[in-house]
């Protein structure tokens, strides 16, 4: 009697039967089914603990409850959840929960999104019987300069102590005394150094752990929602940003399992402040020396004026957190109509860009058997969620080498010939060496090798894609000889103007020596920014634009990934970016009738094959399967 | 029935902790005996003689041996020494008396096991205990007992010994073992149970130091010479600290299904002061609490859970009729919940709130509901902590609310306690 090799377990849950692959949590295998049940201690990124025994159920001959967040399923389990008994432990352990809670929950962040609040809704009891004085505990601990933490709300889940020793390694948080003296804190008191740190507050189950910046800030039935992408970096994290009276409150993460496994770094999450809009800008010319404020309409004309004088000699840099639609209208403006080679958004030299066809998906990383840091810390640095999806592809066994840029023989020694699938990763300022070892690794293995650059600004990969770049077109098309020049031989091109565009004070355009002495000396200079900018005092037209969180769109990230971000914050009274050019456009002679920037996104798309798949699924775009 | 010493059969012999004076008692001939046999020989010994681990759970000493994945080495043996329980003092006798029988044990265990790195987990405040058997493994080095190739049989072992920092939950054989590695002394969720992964993650057997000492005896004897002695489904004999209000405290090794009331009344020499016995507790301060119709009972694993309460760890906690028995329901929770390692939330705050109830109870602010909210609230925590310590935690305090409700209802309707207020009237 051959038994049937099966990997599927069949189990009933509440009278439901459910079949789940062996391993499966109980609790995961209820959720298949439409039933919840409670829980603090256990997150999905985790290993299960069960300290919190909020998810004690019912199993059929098993005598004491048990923790659905830590027993696996079994062939012909019979799992209960709503019992007369489970019900009253919940009752219970809520009970319990609240005993040496403050329960000062018309004053907490959290109010409002709490797992202990909802749940107590939920399941707990109406009242408590608790009479004695509450254990009191430190409120208001500064971990960090990021993070307070109220040790009286804490239920010590160890959500936050595990994400500090299995998702971020860094084992800042640990567990100090016992007992209900428990408490969470830090190495001697000593701040935490972390750039994870936001992603505590997250899945911190109550208002234990809250951002400095977020404390007291809203409620969070006032937040409005808008879900976009982080403008940290060109990780591409998905963010939704959460704003109270048209100002921003927070970044909160936005879970993309392909792309940032529903973590953030602090350096993104925080870099909010850098998009509040301080107060209404109107647009202004120089005129005798002195900047006046316009309307747009006059500002216009005074630049297309200037730009007719220039005659051709302009230079346009656009800046990497741009969006796509803008960059698709920026490079029509300047090739087109401008009839400008000149264009660039890159800030050093970089090595040439080219069409990526050995894109290295972030997802993948985990299915390499062989990955490659080159740069090490660099690469990290550039794009610090990186860094989570390498432990955790750590933890499943991949090897994971961090090397030097200059270390390539190291690299290749690391990496043995059985090596099935490797994954290179390096920012974009080495991919001369990144390229050079996939060439070399190549011919030493078995296997495939791709790499991965991280590019600059979340939307770099976008600037190369539509051609914001000197010597390419659009999809990295060749310009057949009418290449322009680059940003760091403009000083000494003789050039007569310069435009530049930026949306995001954390990839704008900073002056370098020579450029600094050039630009006091350049005829036009039109700045068309966010916000105020180290150009604004040798500007001729400064035009007011839309904050890379303020306005639709899309962005492509690192890896290719087309993403949407969306108008989080009103600004009504600036122009839309993608409008302005179209106006300069049009004065110049040319005819576009773009109504709106979906209008200019379905021209780019039908320009840009790959991006069209691309953009309608949200994945990657692959130039080579464009023909 | 009775006293029976086996363990402690030489104790009266002067300088036995002296390796030269131990061997002279026969010591060590059941080690060598042992590396003559094949390991799964001895494992089958162990087996076959019905050794019940004495540390409190009474797991059979052999089953739990061959639980070991076959195949996976290194393997770890820890003899847990953290004897922590209120009312426990029996390995500390065993290892002050003959710290050598200790290692003996140990030796045994480990070659029958395959473990070639025994670890001694030992509680802190042991401290002549501790150079008692820092000096017998240096010495049983010397001689060749511990190392490598010991005794020329091509099997190597040593024993490092460990002392731990205070904490009762280390008694805990998976909290021992994250102890052991360095972390928080927490217990650890199972399965894995440490058998298959244990101490830094590769199969281990925890014994307790009492069990191990057991096993020269058996080697030498045989299991069936070992299962003559006892009951049925209780081996041997057990050592049993007797304390609390009794003539002759100590510790006596009894053979195991002898009456409770043989061990209090003749040995232990009856309640002190004569006084009449109010109540007993048979296993340390987790277990319930038993009374004087409970005396006929076995000292015996088996025999004890059926009258309500655990043989545990072998503490025979004596209590006069004086006691108060709210006020020892009271310590014994104070005891949990200074101990509660704080990890789960039921034994965290439930022995928090009970501790606090009891200290109402005390000060006579007690209120009608709130004998039954102790109830309820043990109920809460019993079954539904992560390890036994929270379980324990409501043991005691339930059975004696079951038993002695009325002295609850006193402190209430008294406002406070009716035995100190005795005590009082009697000094004025």
């Amino acid at each position: 009697m051959a038994a049937v090799q099966t990997d599927q377990i069949t189990l009933s849950v509440n009278g439901q039967s459910v079949t789940v692959p062996k391993g499966t949590l109980i609790l995961d295998a209820a959720k298949k089914v439409g039933i919840d049940i409670p829980i603090f201690c256990s997150h999905p990124k985790m290993a299960p603990v069960a300290v919190c025994r909020m998810c004690l159920v019912e199993v059929e001959k098993m005598p004491k409850l048990q923790p659905a967040c830590a027993v696996y399923v079994a062939e012909g389990m019979v799992v209960k959840t709503v019992t007369e008994q489970v019900n009253k432990y919940q009752k219970g352990v809520l009970e319990f929960l609240l005993i040496n809670h403050p329960l000062d929950c018309p004053i907490c962040d959290k109010g409002g999104e709490c797992p202990l609040q909802d749940q107590t809704f939920q399941y707990g009891p109406g009242a408590s019987r608790y009479e004695f004085q509450k254990a009191h505990f430190d409120k208001a601990v500064p971990l960090s300069d990021k993070i307070v933490l109220d040790r009286e709300r804490c239920i010590l889940c160890w959500r936050c102590t595990r994400f500090s020793e299995e998702i971020s390694g860094e084992r800042e948080l640990a567990l100090i005394q016992r007992g209900v003296h428990t408490i969470i804190g830090t190495f001697n008191d000593e701040p935490a150094q972390s750039n994870y740190q936001g992603n505590w507050t997250e899945i911190c189950p109550v208002g234990a752990l809250t951002a400095r910046q977020y404390r007291f800030i809203s409620r969070p039935w006032d937040l409005d929602r808008t879900a976009s992408v982080c403008p940290g970096c060109s990780m591409g994290c998905n963010i939704q940003i959460d704003a109270r009276n048209n100002r921003i409150g927070r970044f909160q993460s936005r879970e993309n399992l392909a792309v940032d496994d529903s973590w953030l770094c602090d350096f993104g999450r925080y870099s909010f402040p850098n998009f509040q809009r301080k107060g209404q800008e109107r647009p202004r010319v120089r005129r005798n020396g002195s900047l006046q404020e316009v309307s747009y309409e006059e500002a216009i004309a005074f630049a297309v004026d200037a730009l007719k004088r220039a005659d051709r000699q302009v230079a346009g840099w656009a800046s990497p957190a741009d969006s796509n639609e803008e960059l698709f209208l920026f490079r029509r403006l300047f090739r087109e109509v401008l009839q400008s080679p000149h264009l660039d958004h890159r800030s050093t030299v970089v090595a040439d860009a080219e069409p990526d066809d050995t894109t290295l998906p972030i997802a993948d990383i985990e299915r390499c058997d062989h990955v490659v840091v080159l740069g090490g810390q660099e690469v990290i640095d550039a794009a610090p969620v990186l860094h989570l999806r390498l432990l955790k592809s750590q933890r499943k066994g991949v090897n994971v080498l961090r090397v030097g840029t200059g270390e390539l023989k190291r690299a290749l020694d690391g990496v043995p010939a059985e090596a099935e699938a490797v994954g290179i990763l390096a920012t974009e300022a080495s991919k001369k060496a990144a390229t050079d070892l996939q060439l070399r690794l190549g011919k030493k293995i078995k296997g495939s090798v791709r790499r991965l650059l991280v590019t600059t600004g979340p939307n770099g990969r976008g600037a190369k894609d539509l051609g914001i770049l000197p010597h390419l077109g659009p999809g990295y098309a060749s310009l057949n000889g009418q290449s322009g020049k680059g940003r760091v031989e403009w000083p000494g091109a003789g050039l007569k103007a310069l435009y530049v565009h930026e949306s995001s004070p954390l990839h704008g355009f900073t002056p370098t020596d020579a450029e600094s002495m050039w630009l006091p000396a350049l005829p036009l200079l039109i700045v068309h920014r966010f916000t105020a900018s180290p150009l604004d005092d040798l500007a001729h037209v400064i035009l007011p634009g839309h904050a890379f969180t303020e306005k639709d769109g899309s962005v492509t990230s690192m890896e290719g990934r087309v993403q949407r971000i969306r108008k989080g914050i009103d600004a009504e009274w600036v122009r839309e970016d993608w409008r302005v050019l179209q106006d300069i456009a049009n004065r110049l002679g040319a005819s576009w009738a773009y109504d709106s920037a979906s209008a200019v996104t379905a021209d780019l798309v039908a320009s840009l094959p790959p991006y069209a798949a691309a953009l309608n699924t949200a994945g990657r775009v692959l130039w080579s399967e464009a023909t | 029935m009775g006293i029976k010493p086996v363990l402690t059969r030489d104790f009266a012999t002067e300088n036995l902790e002296q390796l030269a004076v131990y061997e002279r008692t026969g010591g060590y001939s059941g080690f060598k005996k042992a590396l003559e046999m094949q390991p799964d020989a001895l494992v089958d010994l162990v087996k076959a003689s019905g050794l019940r681990g004495r540390g409190g759970a009474g797991f059979p000493t052999g089953n739990k041996w061959s639980f070991l994945p076959k195949g996976v080495y290194p393997r770890y043996l820890v003899c847990n020494a953290d004897e922590s329980e209120p009312g426990c003092f029996k390995d500390r006798y065993l290892i002050e008396e003959s710290p050598h029988q200790v290692l003996e044990g140990i030796l045994i265990a480990s070659y029958a096991i395959g473990c070639n790195l025994a670890f001694i987990y030992i509680r802190g405040e042991y401290l002549p205990q501790t150079e008692a058997l820092e000096r017998a493994i240096e010495e049983a080095r010397q001689a060749g007992y511990l190392g490598r190739n010991v005794l020329g049989k091509g099997y190597d072992i040593d024993v490092i010994l460990h002392r731990g920092a205070g904490a009762y939950i280390c008694g805990e054989e998976t909290a021992m073992l994250t102890s052991l590695e360095g972390y928080r002394g927490e217990p650890r969720l199972k399965p894995p149970f440490p058998a298959v992964k244990g101490l830094y993650g590769k199969p281990t057997v925890v014994n307790n130091v009492e069990t191990v000492c057991n096993l020269p005896h058996i080697v030498l004897n045989g299991a069936e010479w070992f299962k003559a002695m006892g009951t049925p489904t209780g081996a041997g004999t057990r050592l049993w600290c007797m304390s609390g209000h009794i003539n002759r405290p100590g510790n006596y090794e009894m053979e195991n299904g002898t009456p409770i009331r043989e061990l209090i009344e003749e040995h232990g020499g009856g309640v002190w002061k004569n006084r009449k016995l109010k109540a007993f507790q048979p296993g340390g301060a987790s277990m319930m609490v038993l009374l004087p119709e409970h005396l006929d009972v076995g000292l015996d694993f088996d025999a004890i859970a059926k009258a309500g309460s655990l043989a545990g760890a072998g503490a025979m906690v004596v209590m006069d009729e004086t006691t108060c028995m709210v006020d020892a329901a009271r310590r014994y929770v104070k005891f949990f919940e200074h101990e509660s390692c704080g990890k789960c939330t039921p034994c965290r705050e439930g022995t928090y709130w009970m501790a606090n109830i009891f200290d109402r109870f005390e000060g006579g602010d007690a209120k009608p509901g709130d004998i039954d909210l102790l109830l309820d609230i043990g109920y809460n925590i019993d079954g539904r902590s992560f390890c036994p310590l929270g379980d324990a935690s409501t043991w005691f305090p339930r059975s004696v609310i079951k038993f002695f409700r009325d002295e609850f209802q006193e402190h209430i309707s008294q406002k406070g306690c009716p035995f100190k207020k005795a005590l009082q009237e009697a000094v004025a």
